[in-house]
């Protein structure tokens, strides 16, 4: 059924990365993605697993919700690591035609599934623990500089996090109107590709009746509510960078530091 | 009487296996029957609406069977849509699920999914708009102009049109203002007298529900708490209260003057029965 999907990852809690400031958040972690490609050598990677894998344990969101979202992106990093395993040079371990396996290859094809796996979990870390309208509190926050550049940032920012706010609104409403002309007797799983579209019919189009009289209601709403009078808006819940967020900076700068470190003084095997 | 629709032990769990499984039907077992018109009440959350959307297929039962006519309308899940035209069921906001061009296309939706020929789907929408007193000039325009009740009323005919054997109303009148309310109302009451088929009406008016239903099904927490003639249902005013819900306001009120030692009988359910009561009381007061 419609209700199954999730969208957006927000999986609700009170850890210490749920309490962080979003905006120090989003921050570290592309600091850290940034340093996932940068780290070449087995052990500044194995920092940053490290890192990683801490902040998973401290989020409070089950481990295998993170396996789930590797789950999805399997194909991609064994499709990568397995062509990496045939780039490699040196002598063959295996060698069968053209094809040739060595040893080089091999620490290729794992360095780049650990790269992407740790991509991947790192950044749902952030959706996990960070909910979608402080993400985008944030990220308005981020790019206010843009607004120099005439870029309407608060809009955009307004926008999806209205965006974001009906998905579940909508889904509902979907489902229900789904179950109304199946009541009276729409046939919406059966049939070719056209005849499913054309089944669609009914259901779309009192989905777009009712989402534009949402909007309109909205609308009216918000300027019932002066929106847009102001120049200056103000939040209802401020950003603050606490300690906890000075703390997560200094561990993560500590873990960049002995990253460039790692690279430059290590061998790459290591 | 003949049992029309029968649930055995139906059962139905949200999300089943994660931390958020809630069984929003636990084992209920009832038997309407047919020609009846059954009112159900509940608390928000009760299960109600869990309960009818098993009735007609649209969700399958976790464990359980729903019976029509004496088959498990799951044996076959292929046929399930058979069930559906048998079996009408009229949503809440039932409006918001207009879409045709014209009100009389969207009329002959259900009987055209139902397999029937133009001339005969249009012949049952005619008669469905007749019984919700759609005016004929109301019949070419686009759904969308109509006014919140003739929508209303547009789309509770797209039901009737189906000529189901079971009609299940889920908060039909919510949102209608009172004069719109009684007039849905008796329009259903008619329907039912004059097709002689089964209906279930949900609502939350327990005013509503007095006036019309001969049954009462009450669910609470998932489970049927109560399921008994309408009188003897109000009869139980302070477990309705436990469950948070409420007998007829006249009910209570003459409830309490029998509580306070009027000869009434206390168990009056409309405000006919009541003001009839009344009357004959005042008559023997103005005698002494």
């Amino acid at each position: 059924m419609l209700r199954d999907i999730t969208l957006g990852q927000f999986y609700p809690g009170r850890s210490v990365l749920h309490r962080m400031d979003p905006r120090v958040k989003i921050l570290l972690v592309l600091c850290t993605i940034v340093f996932i490609f940068v780290a070449s050598t087995f052990s500044s990677l194995g920092l940053i697993v490290a890192l990683v894998f801490l902040s998973m344990c401290l989020s409070g969101v089950p481990l295998r919700m993170y396996g789930k979202s590797l789950k999805a992106i399997l194909f991609v990093v064994l499709f990568t690591s397995v062509l990496n395993l045939f780039y490699g040079s040196g002598d063959p371990v295996l060698q069968w035609g053209f094809m040739r396996i060595t040893v080089d290859g091999i620490r290729r094809a794992v360095f780049v599934a650990v790269r992407i796996s740790t991509l991947i979990v790192c950044s749902a870390i952030l959706t996990f623990t960070t909910s979608p309208t402080q993400l985008t509190d944030a990220l308005e926050r981020l790019l206010r500089p843009l607004k120099k550049l005439k870029v309407p940032v608060h809009d955009i920012a307004m926008m999806m996090t209205i965006a974001l706010r009906f998905v579940p609104t909508l889904l509902e409403e979907t489902d229900k109107i789904m179950s109304a002309q199946k009541a009276r007797g729409a046939d919406l799983e059966s049939g070719g590709v056209i005849q499913r579209v054309k089944a669609m019919v009914p259901v779309l189009i009192p989905l777009f009746v009712s989402a534009f009289r949402r909007a309109y209601d909205l609308a009216m709403a918000m300027e019932c509510r002066c929106y847009g009078i102001s120049p200056r808006v103000t939040k209802m819940r401020q950003l603050h960078v606490g300690r906890v967020d000075l703390w997560a900076c200094a561990v993560v700068a500590l873990v960049m530091a002995a990253v460039v470190a790692g690279n430059l003084l290590l061998p790459v095997w290591m | 009487m003949n049992p029309v629709l029968e649930t055995r032990d139906l059962t139905f769990t949200y999300s089943p296996g994660t931390a958020y499984a809630k069984t929003a039907c636990d084992h209920v077992n009832l038997t309407v029957y047919e020609g009846e018109f059954l009112g159900v009440i509940g608390h928000t959350g009760s299960g109600k609406s869990t309960l009818i959307q098993q009735l007609n297929g649209l969700l399958q039962p976790t464990s359980g069977q729903v019976l029509l006519h004496g088959q498990d309308i799951w044996a076959d899940p292929k046929k399930i849509r058979a069930v559906r035209f048998q079996v009408g069921m009229v949503f809440q906001y039932p409006e918001y699920q207009l879409f045709e061009e014209t009100v009389m296309k969207d009329i002959c939706f259900g009987p055209k999914n139902k397999g029937l020929s133009d001339e005969e789907a249009l012949q049952c929408a005619k008669e469905a708009a007749y019984f919700v007193d759609l005016r004929e000039e109301l019949w070419e325009k686009s759904p969308f102009e109509l006014s919140g009740g003739e929508k209303r009323r547009a789309a509770i005919a797209g039901v009737l049109a189906m000529d189901p054997d079971v009609l299940i109303l889920d908060e039909p009148a919510a949102g209608l203002d009172p004069r719109g309310r009684d007039k849905l109302l008796s329009q259903i009451r008619r329907y039912h007298k004059a097709r002689g088929n089964t209906v279930l009406l949900v609502s939350h008016s327990m005013e509503d529900i007095a006036r019309v239903a001969d049954r009462v099904l009450v669910m609470n927490g998932g489970k049927m708490a109560m399921l008994d003639r309408t009188e003897n249902v109000f009869a139980r005013g302070d477990e309705l209260q436990k469950m948070g819900l409420m007998v007829p306001q006249v009910t209570r009120i003459m409830a309490r003057l029998r509580q306070e030692g009027y000869p009434v009988r206390g168990d009056e359910l409309t405000v006919e029965q009541a003001l009839e009561e009344l009357l004959a009381l005042c008559g023997k007061g103005g005698a002494d």
